[in-house]
Parts: C-alpha cells; structure tokens; sequence
C-alpha cells in the first residue's frame, strides 16, 4: 500500500488531470469525490490510500513518511526545504515568481526598498547578488495590495494570467522563477516503492505530463 | 516566582522510562563494540571553532553554536563526533599503535530550523576503525552498523525494517563531468529530478542510475569507468552476502543517493547550492539507513580519509554514527514525555 498526500486545490486538479492523462488508476478517487470530506480515501484496488491536505502540509507528511508520495507546489517547496526528492514536476498549470512593482523598472543600483511577499525565504535566495538592498516584509495574502497602498515598494508573488497586476494598476518588473506542481517523494519510500514510482513516471513522461 | 519548565526548542528531557531505555540502549550497543574489540572515547562537548573551518562545508558550519569566550577565543559546542574525533588523533598517530578501534556516545548539538522531527541536541553512538586500509575495513564497519541495528528491529511494527543504501563516493563522477554544469547535475541527481538531469546534460546511463540506483548491463557499469565499474561489481557481491546475513535489513546499491559525495574537485559546488550538500569528508564507501517514520536516517558512514589528510595525516579511516533519538525503540512520544 502507497500512501500519496494530495492537495487541495489548483495543484491538485493538475496532478489528476496528468495521472488520468498517463492512465494511472485514480478511478476510486473520483467515485469517493461524492462521499463527503474524508480526509483519508483507501483505494484498495489500486493499492493506494489518498491524504486530502493542505499544500503547505504536504511536505512534512512526505518527509516523515507518513506518505510516501506527494504533490506540492515549487513554491512551498522553496519556502519550507525538506529533504525530499522530487523525481518529476507537472507541466501543466506552471506559472512563476515575478517581481512587482508600481514601475516603471526595477530600484536602481544602491536603493533600499522594502519588499512584500508571502515568501520570505524564497526571496531572500531570488534576491541574493542584487544591486539593491531589500527589507522582506511577510504578508499572509493580497500582497499586490502592498506596493499598490505603499506598504511596500515591490512584492514578490506568484503570476499567472497577470490579469491581476493589471487589475490593480501594478507592472511585472521582472519573472524570476518558474513554478510548478512537483512529485515530492520520501527517500525511504523511494527505495521501497521504486518500481511503482518508476512505472507512473514513465506513464506521465510518455504522455508529457512532467518534465 | 513560578519557575518554568520549558526548554528551548529542539532539545528534550527524558525522565524515568524513556531515560532507562535510553541508557539500556546505549549500554547494549557499547557492549555490542566492545565485545568486538572497540575502546571507548569520551569527547569534549567545547573546543576550538578555527579547526573546523576548512573542514566543513558551509551547511554544516551554519548548524554550528559558536561563541567568542571571555579571551576573545571563537569556540563552538561539538556539532559532529569525527571530525573531532580526528582532530586530536591525527597529532596522536605516530605514537599509537594502528590499527585503533574506537567508540563514542554523548550528544552533539546543531542549530536547526523549529520544525516537526528535527532536533537541536541528538544523543549519538558511533564508532571509528582507524589505521586500516581497504575494503575489508569498510566491510568490517558497516557490518558493526548493521549488527548494531539489527538489534532494534523487535521494536518495529510487523511488516516493518529498515532501509539501508549503499554506495560510494565518486561512483558518478565521470558521468557527472560529462556536463557543463556538473555540480548542478550532481544535486539533480541527488534530487532525482530527471528533467533537469536531462536539461543538464546528463548521459542515458545517467538517468538509468536516476531511476533505479545502477546503470543498466555491462555497458552502463563500463561507462562509471574502470575502477567505479570494478567497484560496484564487489559492491554487488557483498549486497547479496548482507542479504544472507542480515535477513531483516533490506540492502539497496543506490548510486544516485550519494551523488553529492564526489571525488574530483571540479564537482564540488560553490556558491547557495553549498548550502545543501553533505557533510563532504566520505570519500570511499558510503551507508545509510532510515526506517519509516522517521524524517531523517537513523545513521550512516563510510571511508573518510580524505577528512585527515586535510588534518596533515595520511592514515585510512571507516566509521558510522547511529542518532539513537531516531531508532524505534526510542523515537516517538514516549521517548520524548517528561512528567
């Protein structure tokens, strides 16, 4: 028995759409959808048992093996380390950390801003060799809101469509990672469950789902 | 005034139960190397931090507490037993007679980030065969580690064992330094990520060794080049004779797990990538284990005589550390209560 830790929300419509993609038996899942907010779904045909978490828990639930698969977002993966392998990561539904900012460029050579980001640690690494000195400024949500009320001169978030920054008079100054859904798997379990991890990336490579 | 019982994090008490089986533990285990012939050493907690500045990679020197004493001297508590332990051996060498079997217990003490399983202070065993060349020696002590965690299988749940990977450093160095960016190949491999061991360069042999640990037939082991491949072969051997004798540890060869223990200097990454790599003194046979359920190996080792003749000594070392807060029988809430 495979325990994966999926989560909840956009990265886990990318995971589903990529494993039914490559063929990989999540049928039970989509029978259990209608049976209410189990936490834990046994798919015992498929020899699996399913943990509905939180992205951010994702992580930590892998690295103790308590699963021993997992799918979580490059961002949180960034913000919170772990050692974990990370064998394959989903193409679809890839977006990426950008630089925001009022505009119409980056702070010149010198400058001390202050930066907004749900990311600290991420932007702490993305901004290591800058010509200008940044204070991180943690927020828990909105944080295109800060630049735009001069909480903060720039803001580091993930961009999709950037229809949001449009929405809110913001530029994209800069794109400085990609983000994407990523395959998380214990080191143990790897040793112990190779072949099946094997075989299910083989799958979601052959149909193109994970690079 | 109420005194308070906590305690900073990442470090424990243990109160009665949990304190005797600690104790009964590490009594077992020492008597367990004694009987095979290992004295036991009893190491300063405080020393010198200059000694190990070139010594560590910068992840490691990060996790040390470091201190300036009332002289102005920078000191730090001891974070990890070998280098230490080869620090005041090496001046010692030509007076002692070699070969040296040696054992440790006692605490090391690392600044980690606050977080689930992690611990600031980790009660450790380990042992050291010093002054014995080959791979006999290496054999010898990864036997000892096995044997030492061989008793502590009774306290896992049916069904359970322990993992133990073994490899050896340098193994993917000629694949890895077929790429323009071979440390960064060298951590995707560490990482298992086969895109960007594809985007990096990285050979069909390579990715093989991504996927299942070893390179596929007799072209794959010949592309490691002659002496990995010759290395791998005796490797496969003694997997299969680990697996005769020590039925209840399940032996894995996983060249991809110690990716990042190279050989050739060209490999060794510079820069934030550092900051992820291992502790870099291993540079023969490499082991570790984990069992389910614990965020981080139970224990590991190898060769590292790389580590004393940077101390000025040329003399052949094995060794192996065992965190015993991470082993079954001590790990969990139990181990942890306090009345």
């Amino acid at each position: 028995m495979i325990r994966l830790a999926l989560p909840k929300g956009r990265n886990l419509d990318v995971a589903r759409a990529a494993m039914a993609a490559a063929g990989i038996g999540l049928s039970g899942l989509d029978r259990a959808d209608g049976a209410g907010r189990a936490l834990r779904t046994a798919l015992p045909e498929e020899g699996l048992e399913i943990l509905s978490l939180k992205d951010w828990d994702v992580p930590l639930y892998v690295e103790h093996g308590v699963a021993d698969f997992g799918v979580v977002g490059s961002d949180v993966l960034g913000e919170l380390g772990g050692d974990l392998l990370i064998p394959a990561r989903f193409t679809a539904g890839r977006s990426r950390f950008s630089l925001l900012g009022r505009g119409p460029a980056l702070p010149p050579p010198g400058a001390e801003v202050r930066l907004a980001t749900k990311y600290p640690v991420t932007a702490r690494r993305l901004l290591e060799g800058r010509p200008f000195a940044a204070e991180i400024v943690t927020l828990s949500g909105s944080v295109e809101l800060a630049p735009v009320l001069a909480l903060a001169d720039l803001a580091l978030d993930i961009v999709q469509s950037g229809r949001t920054l449009a929405e809110n008079g913001l530029v994209e100054l800069e794109s400085v990672a990609e983000v994407a859904a990523c395959l998380v798997v214990n080191r143990a379990s790897f040793q112990r469950h190779r072949a099946r991890l094997n075989e299910w990336i083989d799958r979601l490579e052959a149909v193109e789902a994970v690079s | 005034m109420r005194a308070s019982a906590a305690l900073p994090p990442g470090v424990h008490a243990l109160f009665f139960e949990p304190a005797r089986r600690r104790r009964a533990l590490e009594a077992a285990m020492a008597a367990h190397l004694e009987a095979a012939g290992f004295a036991e050493v009893v190491l300063p907690i405080l020393d010198y931090f200059e000694p190990y500045e070139p010594l560590l990679p910068a992840a490691a020197r990060g996790e040390l507490y470091r201190f300036v004493d009332r002289d102005g001297e920078l000191l730090c508590l001891r974070s990890d037993f070998t280098p230490l332990l080869a620090r005041l051996l090496a001046p010692r060498l030509a007076g002692l007679a070699l070969p040296l079997r040696l054992y440790y217990r006692g605490d090391v003490v690392r600044r980690e980030e606050e977080r689930a399983g992690r611990r600031s202070e980790i009660g450790q065993l380990g042992a050291e065969l010093v002054g014995a060349p080959g791979e006999e020696a290496e054999e010898e002590m990864l036997r000892r580690f096995l044997e030492l965690l061989d008793g502590e299988l009774p306290a896992l749940p049916e069904g359970e064992g322990i993992e133990v990977v073994l490899g050896f450093a340098g193994a993917l160095d000629r694949l890895l330094l077929a790429s323009p960016d071979p440390a960064g190949l060298a951590a995707a491999v560490a990482r298992r990520e086969r895109g960007a061991v594809r985007r990096l360069g990285g050979s069909p042999v390579l990715l093989e060794v991504v996927k299942n640990g070893l390179p596929a037939g007799a072209a794959g082991r010949a592309a490691l080049g002659e002496a990995a491949a010759a290395r791998l072969e005796r490797l496969l051997e003694l997997k299969g004779d680990l697996g005769r004798d020590f039925p209840r540890i399940h032996a894995t060869l996983d060249l991809a797990e110690f990716a990042l223990h190279t050989l050739d200097p060209r490999l060794e990454p510079a820069g934030p990538a550092e900051a992820s790599g291992p502790r870099a003194y291993y540079d023969g046979l490499v082991f570790r284990a984990f069992a389910r359920g614990s965020a981080l190996p139970l224990g590991g080792g190898g060769r590292y005589d790389r580590l004393f003749s940077r101390l000025g000594a040329q003399v052949a070392a094995v060794g192996f550390s065992i965190s015993l807060d991470r082993l079954p029988a001590l790990s969990g809430a139990g181990g942890e209560e306090a009345p």
